[in-house]
């Protein structure tokens, strides 16, 4: 740790285990994907909808993310970094088992949190994005899930912002066909 | 459970297996390649210039410095920032819930003492600015430090823990020696 990270406040034992993974020390890394794994792993099953998929992107992962931790810049947090990979990952998967749809870029403006007219079973909704094609799903679940801007959920998924507009707007409407009510989003 | 916000479903899913040890395998080889030279030619200039700083103020603080940062078994005990002045505490390094290894000993508190005591004063002579920025290092090490300590608090059989702990203790013996080199020297840091 150098004086310069010290005034920057990025002295935190987050910082300290990429640093020593860096330099090559796995069981500094094991900690980072005990601590990250939950959450890599949920977005990679909801994006594959397949657990053996799902486990299969967590893993590639963290190899990928072994390999580029160099390349990893302390600005942005490591849970983001992680994100960015798992989505390249899960989207690569998928495009061999299938082909990626698409939409026009067309922009239906802001969208934000996204809440249910009347309280609904988890379970319920959980199999309503399940069934989401696979564009409107990957963008609502990074949008309205894991709270990504417009932005940084398009730039995730490789998108032009109004085309995963476009795609978040197809999710609301599908939503609101499968659960009976409307989904606001404020 | 029925919830009204998307955001209030579960963004963590455990997998339904330890996924570590597929990771591991592949991983294994390219951490095994990895030997000390290699991590010294990777790291920045910066980086080897501040150790080249630090091996030569170690240097001039002879057995006294050198024996501090690296015998594990002589930790230091916690310095304080306060009100832009560094004040000494007289506790242990390490709190309750630590390891009892982590408790330095009697010569090296003494030592340590002396180093911290003499510290302050070479604060005094650095310039606002370069004493500002030290302040600042010391305060981020010192929450880091305490950072760990709490982990270690709730885990304290944790190898990792205590060597990052450990390592946060050499991180600030770095900074007080640069401090001690740059008051002789009347550059700043």
């Amino acid at each position: 740790m150098t004086q310069a990270q010290a005034q920057s406040g990025e002295i935190d034992w987050e910082a300290g285990l990429v640093q020593r993974a860096r330099a090559g020390d796995a069981r500094a890394f094991e900690r980072i994907y005990r601590e990250h794994s939950g959450r890599v792993y949920g977005l990679c099953l909801r994006m594959t909808r397949d657990v053996q998929l799902a486990e299969d992107c967590t893993q590639e992962t963290f190899i990928n993310a072994w390999r580029a931790l160099g390349r990893f810049e302390t600005r942005s947090t490591l849970g983001t970094w992680l994100h960015r990979i798992a989505v390249n990952v899960s989207l690569s998967k998928r495009r061999k088992s299938g082909p990626v749809e698409s939409l026009p870029d067309d922009d239906t403006g802001a969208i934000g949190d996204w809440t249910l007219e009347t309280p609904v079973e988890v379970r319920e909704i959980e199999a309503a994005i399940d069934a989401l094609p696979d564009g409107a799903r990957d963008a609502l679940v990074l949008h309205a899930l894991y709270g990504y801007s417009h932005d940084e959920a398009a730039q995730m998924l490789g998108l032009a912002e109004g085309t995963c507009k476009a795609q978040l707007h197809r999710a609301r409407r599908l939503l609101r066909d499968r659960l009976g009510m409307e989904v606001l989003s404020a | 459970m029925k919830i009204k916000s998307l955001r209030d479903l579960p963004q963590e899913i455990a997998p339904p297996r330890d996924l570590w040890p597929g990771i591991a395998a592949h991983i294994a080889p390219s951490a095994d390649a990895v030997k000390a030279s290699d991590v010294a030619a990777a790291r920045p200039a910066a980086g080897r210039i501040v150790r080249l700083r630090w091996l030569a103020a170690a240097a001039a603080l002879a057995c006294l410095a050198v024996g501090m940062w690296i015998d594990r078994s002589l930790l230091p005990f916690p310095g304080k920032v306060e009100g832009g002045a560094l004040t000494v505490s007289t506790k242990g390094a390490a709190g309750p819930a630590l390891d009892v290894s982590y408790v330095p000993d009697a010569r090296y508190q003494r030592q340590r003492a002396a180093l911290l005591a003499s510290l302050q004063a070479r604060l005094n002579e650095l310039p606002p600015e370069t004493r500002t920025k030290v302040l600042a290092s010391l305060a981020t090490i010192g929450k880091a430090k305490e950072d760990l300590e709490r982990a270690l608090g709730k885990n304290p059989g944790d190898a990792l823990l205590q060597e990052l702990l450990v390592n946060t203790y050499q991180d600030e013996m770095r900074v007080l020696i640069d401090v001690h080199t740059a008051s002789n020297s009347g550059e700043g840091i």
